[in-house]
């Protein structure tokens, strides 16, 4: 089983636990799959050195894999990789080795290394990082830089030597190098806003307590009144705010890579590698929000750690359905709602148009009633004016006639009321008002309408039956319109009449109580209604009179279908025609509450 | 009594009906109130001078046809209308039916109480012909057949010997008859009788 399945022998420098050993773990057994089965090996630097050691591992690693011979190592970090090339000659001198988590600057004192050592080195990049942690924090002018006393803490303080004095225009440097952990920590505890921490870790403090860095600088970050960054993306976490790193999963995942390559018999020298691991920018989100770091600072290709992920980024798919469907959505509610307002606009047109056609149709009725109206106003000014006369000469007789003064009086009284009456039912109808929609009784409107046509209705000697329904018959709209539409069938039902004997000129009115509603009818005893103009009754400028404008009628119904109900005709069975106006009854809602007058 | 014009007034509004009757009577007139022209008719005014004030637009028969169905029965009461709207058509046929004035409502007392009183003496005059034209005719009923056969060729310009030919009686017969006759028509000469019988061929029958 194991002789089937190429068996890869992975060494690192430190020990197992190492951040980086286990970020760098996770890369390569993604990288490698079940390609080949790992077997992991741990120098434990700095804890365990020196020659003994170092040959008694040789020793043991011999013993270990002589009956299962490794397919391929990998050198996890610089102390494997010098350890390898230093016993290569003992350790499997035939099988390829790729190296992993080696610094070009390491890598170069190696050089050259064997044909079959092959590997991606990685960069530190020290000088990107402090100029990120100057960017990010502009009014910090000390740049603190933090090391260890091992040589590997040696060789980090030194790359950073190389560098820092590009920024001294921009930042004291001060170096923490080699101080044991106390008084590093008092030091960083003592900072102010215009300091910022650079520091790789380190492996052992001024004091010879040994670390693993990540320790060192999550110790740093707790005691430190400033930000602190430093150069390794497994110190993300700790509470740095980032860095410049490379990724030690990214690494692993490179090493794993070549490494299954080289298992499918490619030849070490032919794998085309990359010449460096590329570093990208880390960043803790809870570090800009603690050190209130401008977003808008932090580059746009960093990687960004610890950001409650958005719904957007946690739902990519999920939400771009959403948000299509949402614009979707968004489009129709806005095209609806422009919709709407054009069919607003335009109902308010065709309203308008309405009202006025209403009202022009309204001055007709009143110039048809003229002759009524004058009537019915001079009557009582007539009997005023009389009484006043009566009074006049009663008082000039002399004679003791006060009772017959008092009653004359108020009849004048009682007439003026009477005048000022009918001078409000003409303005009620005549006047421009706007549409209303309100409950009214229709038996009501109807028997006002009977009163203001009865002189005319007598002038023409037609006689107006009024049947009202039994109970009220309330509907909601605007009772002047409703009450235009039955005056125009009332002139047409009296003009259908004109020349009939006088036993046959009545109308006849009803309202009833019907399933859905209410239905007004008016029915005539003449002559009917021809049976090709019945269809186009209601038609606009349709009439059969010599004198019709062929509006009523059209104006009748764009009126009781504005209150959502429905007019027609028909002849009678007897004889005349019947106009049904059918109305929807007012419900509970429309109703004003009780009490409420 | 019989003296105090009685007018008739015809309207359907009780309310001008009673300030028109009130306005009357204080004007020194007796009046009577009818809401229709049927109601007038179901009361037959009696022969009294005065006249009708009378309102055109009426339930049931106009005020226009009440006119024509008086006349049509010789009712000869003169008729001043009073409109509440007064179009041109219905004055003009009521003025050439006969009417005396066509007024509208409102109406000033004067106005009105004037329009009456040329009503009133209308009638007055009217009714004094036909009283003349009743008292002749009843001098005339009075006469003999015999005095009636003289009459008859008197007016044709007869002589008395002429006349007692024609009827087979005696010339002296003829001229104390015609004296008589004469003297019961209470006319002096045979000029005043021509003239009488012309006024007769004149009367109503």
């Amino acid at each position: 089983m194991a002789g089937e399945i190429p068996l890869v022998l992975v060494l690192y420098s430190n020990d197992r636990l190492l951040p980086a050993n286990v970020a760098a773990d996770a890369g390569l057994r993604e990288a490698i799959s079940n390609a080949a089965v790992l077997s992991d090996e741990f120098l434990d630097y700095p804890r365990f050195t020196g020659e003994a050691y170092l040959g008694a591992f040789t020793r043991f690693l011999q013993e270990k894999y002589a009956a299962h011979a490794p397919a391929a190592i990998i050198a996890g970090g610089p102390g494997a990789l010098e350890f390898l090339l230093h016993h290569r000659a003992e350790l499997f001198p035939q099988v390829p080795v790729v190296h992993m988590g080696i610094p070009s600057a390491s890598l170069r004192s190696l050089l050259p290394l064997p044909a079959n050592v092959v590997g991606v080195p990685f960069e530190y990049n020290f000088s990107a990082t402090i100029d990120l942690a100057l960017r990010l924090h502009p009014r910090a002018r000390r740049l603190l830089l933090v090391t260890g006393t091992t040589p590997l803490d040696r060789e980090f303080e030194a790359r950073l030597r190389d560098v820092v004095p590009d920024f001294k225009d921009r930042a004291t440097a001060e170096y923490l190098a080699g101080l044991p952990t106390a008084a590093v920590l008092k030091r960083l505890g003592e900072l102010g806003k215009d300091a910022v921490v650079v520091t790789p870790g380190y492996f052992q403090d001024g004091a010879g307590r040994g670390f693993a860095p990540r320790e060192a600088v999550q110790a740093m970050v707790a005691a430190a009144r400033a930000p602190v960054y430093g150069p390794f993306d497994t110190f993300i976490g700790t509470g740095i705010v980032g860095g410049y790193m490379p990724t030690f999963t990214a690494i692993g995942h490179q090493a794993g890579e070549a490494v299954r390559v080289l298992l499918t018999g490619v030849a070490p020298t032919a794998l085309h590698l990359p010449q460096v691991m590329p570093s990208a920018l880390n960043i803790d989100w809870r570090q800009v929000r603690r050190w209130g770091i401008d977003p808008h600072a932090i580059p746009g290709d960093a990687v960004i750690h610890f950001r409650a992920p958005t719904f957007l980024e946690e739902h990519r798919q999920e939400a771009s359905a959403a948000a299509v469907v949402f614009l979707f959505q968004s489009g129709l509610i806005g095209w609806l709602l422009v919709e709407r307002r054009r069919r607003r606009l335009a109902e308010l047109a065709v309203q308008k148009t309405r009202f006025e056609l209403t009202h022009a149709s309204r001055l007709a009725v009143a110039g048809e009633l003229t002759a009524s109206i004058a009537h019915e106003i001079n009557q009582p000014l007539g009997a005023i004016l009389s009484n006043a006369d009566a009074a006049d000469l009663i008082l000039e007789s002399g004679a003791d006639r006060r009772t017959e003064l008092r009653a004359i009086l108020a009849d004048i009284r009682r007439d003026d009321l009477r005048a000022s009456a009918v001078i409000q039912r003409l303005r009620a109808l005549l006047a421009k008002h706007e549409i209303e929609r309100q409950p009214f009784d229709l038996n009501a409107a109807v028997s006002d309408v009977a009163t203001l046509l009865s002189v005319e209705a007598r002038r023409r000697r037609m006689t107006l039956d009024i049947r009202s329904a039994p109970s009220s018959a309330t509907i909601v709209g605007d009772r002047i319109q409703i009450q235009q539409v039955l005056i125009n069938l009332l002139f047409n039902a009296m003009d259908a009449m004109a020349d009939l004997p006088d036993d046959r000129r009545a109308v006849v009115v009803s309202v009833e109580t019907v399933a859905g509603g209410i239905a007004m009818a008016v029915h005539d005893r003449g002559h009917g209604i021809a049976p090709e103009h019945l269809p186009r009754l209601f038609e606009s400028f349709f009439t059969t009179k010599h004198q019709g404008m062929g509006l009523g009628l059209s104006i009748a119904r764009t009126i009781v279908e504005a209150h959502g109900g429905r007019i027609r005709a028909e002849n009678a069975p007897d004889q005349g025609a019947v106009f049904y106006v059918m109305l929807p009854a007012a419900c509970a809602a429309d109703l004003p509450l009780s009490g409420r007058t | 009594m019989s003296n105090i014009p009685l007018i008739h007034v015809v309207d359907d509004d009780e309310s001008l009906r009673t300030a028109l009757l009130r306005l009357l009577d204080a004007a020194g007139f007796e009046a009577r109130g009818y809401a229709s022209t049927g109601d007038f008719l179901l009361h037959p005014p009696p022969d009294r001078h005065g006249c009708l004030l009378l309102d055109v637009r009426l339930p049931g028969p106009s005020g226009l046809e009440l006119q024509a169905a008086l006349l049509r029965q010789g009712v000869a009461l003169p008729i001043v209308f009073l409109t509440g709207h007064a179009d041109v058509a219905s004055s003009v046929r009521a003025m050439k039916a006969g009417a005396v004035d066509f007024l509208s409502k409102p109406i000033e007392r004067d106005a009105l109480l004037d329009a009456l009183r040329r009503a009133l003496a209308r009638d007055a005059l009217e009714r004094a012909a036909r009283d003349d034209g009743r008292q002749l005719r009843a001098r005339f009923d009075s006469l003999t057949p015999r005095e009636r056969a003289v009459f008859d060729r008197v007016v044709l310009g007869r002589l008395n010997k002429q006349i007692a030919e024609e009827l087979g009686i005696a010339e002296r017969t003829v001229k104390l008859q015609r004296a008589q006759l004469m003297a019961k028509l209470g006319v002096g000469s045979p000029v005043e009788l021509g003239r009488l019988d012309e006024r007769l061929g004149n009367l109503p029958d």
